[in-house]
């Protein structure tokens, strides 16, 4: 499993510069980065290269910042792949949170995070599948 | 420690002291001020008509609005030449409000915050911080002389550069702060923000808080955040009325003993001016009994509390006023129901996952009052999904309903977005009047 920075932010025009701004000072690598659009706050997700040292440097500024566990797939670039991965995941009932995926990965295949119902059982169900589920020192 | 014999006289010698000066003080003001002579007769009422104390209720009201129509010194009963000290306090519309004193008003007035001092358990071992702001303001010239009278270390450290505040607390080893509440959370949140936990890494034993209201709520979070051990107590006091040091709370936290024989307080209907029963909720009035330069008769205070006249299991025999409630001129009227900012308060405080800071905001949308309040996200455990954040959301919500019974928006904001005070915390912008 992955671990994954979750910021509170406010909807203000910045609010996400803000955060990449600090990040950038302490030259942490970013990965992957989602957002949605809410009428007022959002919760920010983030991978990082040092996940635990832009908690640190967050929370020095005033971040409300958690770090948490997150399932990625390692998936083919071919169409109906993530299709395959999503129905496995359903059949086994299984509720998926969110989803978003790792743009930037050096000639590696792309990496789809998730948050489910139960991470454990999502990351069995889908190694015993033959899924590539990465780690945090895959994705450095 | 009791500071001094008069905080425990039976309540018939009390009344006695109180009924002796308040003549005297009476004839004093009737000689020298037109302005009282000239409410006093328009009222039809004479100095001899003051029998006993109940006929207080008798005289006419003072208000800030005399302060302002006499302003500067139109209320004074003394020369300039007899005055040693003058203070201000900030008038958010208009003129500010001058007081003055003679050199025997400032010893009492030192008089009067060394008792409360004692009260709240300082003594002349302590190594006091003053983070009031210094200036026009009595507050902390007021806490100033009284902690010194009593022996204490003062440290003039005046509010803001809040670093260096928790410097001088680490490298003086202060025992005793005094500032308002929000202030004093808000130096807690730096400390913390320094890698301090001010429990173990300070040694504050003592908070002396003034200048503002502190709901019980609030004083758990002082407890929370500045360590379970420290001894939390309040005082009050206007800069009208003195300064600091005319009530403060015992260490029983039952209440501010009031000095009675320097004021005699009422509780009175706002709306029509009635003197209350004791133990009813209204309107503090209070009338100086031995101040020389400015003694206000009957002076609405705005503040609304309740008296208590049993005797302290401290000792003392003082009367006790409750924790405000909130002023007359905060309460907000929001789609005619009366709400105080101290009741939004209480509901906020209760809620673990939020901070001690926070924002009301009233407005008008279509003809309609709308009250908005923000606060800021306190737990990150939250963080794990919009669901967790939109329950609490909706929990304080419904919190609210329940207390106020109307409904109010909520909004949770990131940490410390919301702005910090030195001093008198503003959390309510009602812009129906702007
Ligand atoms: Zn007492």
């Amino acid at each position: 499993m992955i671990r994954q920075l979750s910021v509170f932010i406010q909807n203000e025009i910045g609010s996400v510069a803000q955060v990449t701004a600090i990040l950038k000072e302490h030259s942490i690598n970013l990965r992957a980065i989602a957002s949605f659009d809410t009428p007022e706050f959002a919760i920010l997700r983030i991978v990082v290269d040092r996940p635990d040292e832009a908690k640190k440097y967050l929370i020095e500024k005033g971040y409300a910042v958690t770090v948490s566990d997150a399932i990625a797939v390692e998936l083919e670039d071919k169409p109906g792949v993530l299709n395959d991965m999503l129905q496995l995941i359903a059949n086994e009932g299984l509720g998926i949170n969110y989803i978003y995926s790792v743009v930037f990965r050096r000639n590696k295949a792309p990496l789809i995070i998730l948050n489910t119902s139960d991470l454990e059982k999502t990351k069995l169900l889908l190694t015993d599948k033959g899924y590539s589920v990465a780690e945090q020192e895959d994705i450095l | 420690m009791i500071w001094a014999k008069e905080e425990t006289l039976p309540r018939q010698e009390i009344e006695n002291i109180q009924f002796t000066r308040l003549k005297e003080t009476l004839k004093r003001v009737y000689e020298k001020v037109p302005a009282y002579r000239k409410k006093m007769e328009q009222a039809g009422i004479s100095c001899e008509d003051i029998k006993d104390l109940k006929d207080l209720k008798k005289l006419p009201f003072t208000t800030k609005q005399d302060l302002r129509d006499n302003y500067p010194f139109g209320l004074f009963t003394v020369p300039k030449k007899d005055l040693v000290r003058i203070h201000a306090s900030s008038g958010t519309t208009g003129k500010p409000t001058v007081v003055g004193y003679t050199r025997k008003d400032l010893q009492i007035w030192t008089e009067c915050v060394s008792r409360i001092a004692c009260m709240g358990g300082a003594t002349s071992e302590d190594i006091a911080q003053i983070c009031f702001g210094y200036g026009m303001f009595t507050g902390a010239l007021g806490l100033h002389y009284g902690l010194e009278n009593i022996g204490a270390v003062v440290c003039p450290a005046s509010a803001g550069n809040t670093k260096k505040q928790i410097m001088y607390m680490q490298d003086f080893g202060t025992t005793l702060l005094v500032a308002t509440p929000s202030y004093a959370l808000h130096i807690a949140e730096v400390a913390r923000e320094m890698g301090l936990d001010p429990e173990k890494d300070l040694n504050v034993r003592i908070g002396l808080f003034g200048g503002e209201g502190m709901s019980e709520a609030m004083r758990s979070e002082m407890h929370r955040l500045w360590g379970s051990k420290m001894t939390v107590t309040q005082n009050y006091g206007m800069s009208e009325l003195m300064g600091p040091g005319v009530s403060g709370e015992c260490l029983e936290l039952c209440g501010m003993h009031i000095n009675e024989d320097h004021f005699i307080p009422e509780i009175i209907d706002p709306d029509t001016g009635e003197v209350l029963p004791p133990g009813a909720k209204g309107e503090l009035v209070i009338t100086c009994i031995t101040k020389e330069a400015l003694p206000l008769i009957r002076y609405r205070t705005r503040d609304i509390t309740r008296l208590f006249y049993e005797p302290c299991k401290c000792g003392r025999t003082t009367v006790r006023m409750e924790s405000l409630s909130g002023r007359s001129d905060d309460m907000l009227i929001i789609r005619g129901v009366n709400v105080f900012p101290s009741q939004i308060e209480e509901v906020l405080f209760k809620v673990p996952e939020i901070g001690a800071h926070y924002e009301i905001v009233v407005d008008r949308k279509d003809y309609l009052d709308f009250m908005e309040i923000k606060v800021e996200l306190a737990d990150e455990s939250l963080l794990d999904s919009y669901a967790k954040l939109g329950e609490l959301e909706k929990r304080i919500k419904s919190n609210l309903r329940t207390v106020l019974g109307l409904d109010a928006a909520v909004k949770l904001v990131a940490p410390r977005s919301l702005k910090r005070f030195e001093g008198k915390a503003k959390r309510v912008t009602d812009l129906r009047k702007m």
